[in-house]
């Protein structure tokens, strides 16, 4: 009898399910009552052409985003944070652990997740207008809608005249843009960035993070967004997640309160830039 | 003289000036006893013999234009033929890796045999009609294109496909969505490289059993030891393979206008 009730006490518990789930602290009530609109648990990854005995590419992950909430992932290459993120896309699936976007568990890609992907990701046979309009028919707009969308998106990130204009004749700068614009003409609940800007030079990609920035106070959206530049993190963040690699964890989660537009002289800053630097040490 | 290099009027002049000089001095060396007038027909002698073949032809009868159009004829047939085949075919392998492995030796061989030595087997085959002619064309534009065809579907960036599920675009339309669109720009320098394949395989497949087509115009001469056609000959074939590769690279950007400029001049 005492075994047994042990038994269904401890299962509950370790699948992070059930009863016990109540006990847990709700993680929103601390950051302004808002609902968490994506909730990565235990997530861990392994491919299958790693030896036996290595460590995994994901371990044991768990990570919550509210509502409107911009957070980034930070690590250095094979921390397995470009991998997180496919696996909240629904790209790649986990080896273990969920992830729930909208109290959904995620099966695969679509459904209101856009995406911006690194580079060369446009339609190359499409003009800038039409690689938005695919975005916006995908959900079942007319072409007349589509259009009026397309033309609005682009205008907002700061794209009017090249409408009519083929990726290869844009400049990478521009191409993201266009990107951002095709992700939002989905309408997403979450928007999720892979190095957008890490192909660019450091003055566009500056440039770019402003302008992410205005784009995402007019539409608001839950953004998680992956990086290697710590200054990328804190001109962007409201949390920064630290990843290290092998096996890729969580070593450091640090909000940053610094209103925006924020300044790369601002103390605050800079000792949250030093706290970071030491946790990306982490081996 | 630096400056002017890259002028418009010198981009064409240039090579124009030098030509005519090379010209010359070929027309001179015949004169001056250097070369034999019966092996190098000076370029005076070839223009005789260029209107001669235009208007009377040789055979009597046989025009450089009709000779021309047979060849014409001949390499599209071919040519059309094996991208009806190769291009749906290519397609389907290159979306099913198992296929893909499956053919990659065949398609590697079949590739390099060099479609020449098919000849005799094609006379057997066809006997010494149009058939095996076209045939030959077509077995060499076929497997260039073949090869080609996978590769661009292999090559399809795998970010625009994972793009395309992010708008809920669902796995069985995006072939027609993605891969088809994606492919084209190869599937078009394929066709290029195809259709010169074809003209190296016509004046060989000419060359036997016909007294039509340049090929045959060619190898005519030769037993007239009349090497003044042979070289019409051989110049008309190269008019007509730069005036076809051409109409294909302006077919290209009218139909890819999303191709970067020169594209499809460089491949």
């Amino acid at each position: 009898m005492e075994v047994a009730n042990l038994g269904m006490n401890d299962r509950p518990m370790r699948s992070g399910a059930g009863p016990a789930m109540l006990a847990e602290p709700m993680p929103d009530a601390a950051n302004g009552g808002t609902d968490p609109i994506i909730r990565i648990a235990g997530v861990g990854k392994r491919f299958a052409s790693d030896t036996q005995g290595s460590e995994p590419v994901l371990d044991a992950i768990d990570l919550t985003i509210r509502d409107n909430e911009f957070v980034v992932l930070l690590g250095r290459s094979g921390c397995g944070k470009t991998t997180l993120l496919n696996i909240v896309a629904g790209l790649e699936k986990a080896t273990s652990g969920s992830v729930l976007v909208a109290n959904r568990p995620v099966t695969g890609p679509g459904g209101g997740k856009g995406m911006v992907f690194q580079q060369n990701a446009l339609f190359p046979w499409l003009t800038a207008a039409r690689n938005v309009m695919f975005a916006a028919q995908s959900r079942g707009q007319s072409k007349a809608e589509a259009a009026a969308l397309a033309a609005e998106l682009l205008r907002l990130v700061g794209l009017d005249a090249v409408g009519d204009k083929y990726p290869s004749e844009l400049s990478g700068g521009m191409q993201q843009r266009v990107a951002i614009a095709r992700a939002l003409a989905l309408d997403p609940a979450i928007l999720l960035m892979d190095e957008p800007f890490g192909a660019l030079d450091e003055l566009t990609r500056n440039e770019m993070q402003d302008e992410l920035l205005r784009v995402w106070q007019v539409r608001r959206k839950t953004v998680l967004f992956v990086t290697h530049s710590i200054w990328e993190a804190l001109m962007l963040a409201d949390r920064i997640v630290v990843l290290a690699p092998r096996p890729g964890r969580i070593v450091l989660e640090r909000s940053v309160d610094q209103p925006r537009p924020r300044s790369r002289t601002n103390p605050g800053l800079l000792a949250l830039h030093e706290a970071i630097w030491q946790a990306l040490q982490a081996r | 003289m630096d400056r002017l290099i890259g002028t418009r009027l010198a981009r064409f002049l240039i090579p124009a000036v030098f030509l005519a000089l090379m010209l010359a001095l070929w027309e001179f060396a015949v004169a001056a006893g250097w070369l034999r007038r019966l092996l190098f027909p000076p370029p005076s002698r070839l223009i005789g013999s260029a209107i001669e073949l235009a208007s009377v032809g040789v055979p009597v009868g046989n025009t450089l234009l009709y000779n021309a159009s047979v060849t014409l004829a001949r390499i599209l047939a071919g040519f059309i033929g094996a991208l009806v085949l190769a291009i749906p075919l290519g397609l389907l392998i290159g979306s099913r890796p198992l296929l893909d492995r499956a053919t990659q030796p065949i398609v590697g061989f079949c590739r390099s045999v060099a479609t020449l030595s098919l000849l005799p087997l094609a006379l057997v085959w066809f006997g010494i009609g149009e058939t095996s002619k076209i045939f030959l064309i077509g077995y060499g534009c076929f497997w260039v294109m073949l090869s080609n065809v996978i590769a661009a579907v292999r090559l399809v960036d795998p970010v625009l496909l994972n793009a395309a599920r992010t708008m809920d675009i669902p796995e069985h339309r995006l072939f027609m969505r993605v891969v088809l669109p994606a492919t084209l720009p190869r599937i078009a320098a394929g066709a290029r490289i195809a259709l010169g394949v074809g003209f190296m395989v016509i004046v060989g497949a000419e060359m036997i059993g016909t007294v039509t087509g340049l090929g045959a115009l060619i190898m005519e001469a030769r037993t007239f030891y009349r090497t003044d056609i042979t070289m019409i000959g051989m110049l008309a074939i190269g008019i007509l393979g730069l005036v076809l590769t051409s109409a294909l690279a302006r077919l290209e950007t009218r139909l890819m206008p999303w191709l970067p400029r020169g594209n499809a001049e460089a491949g």
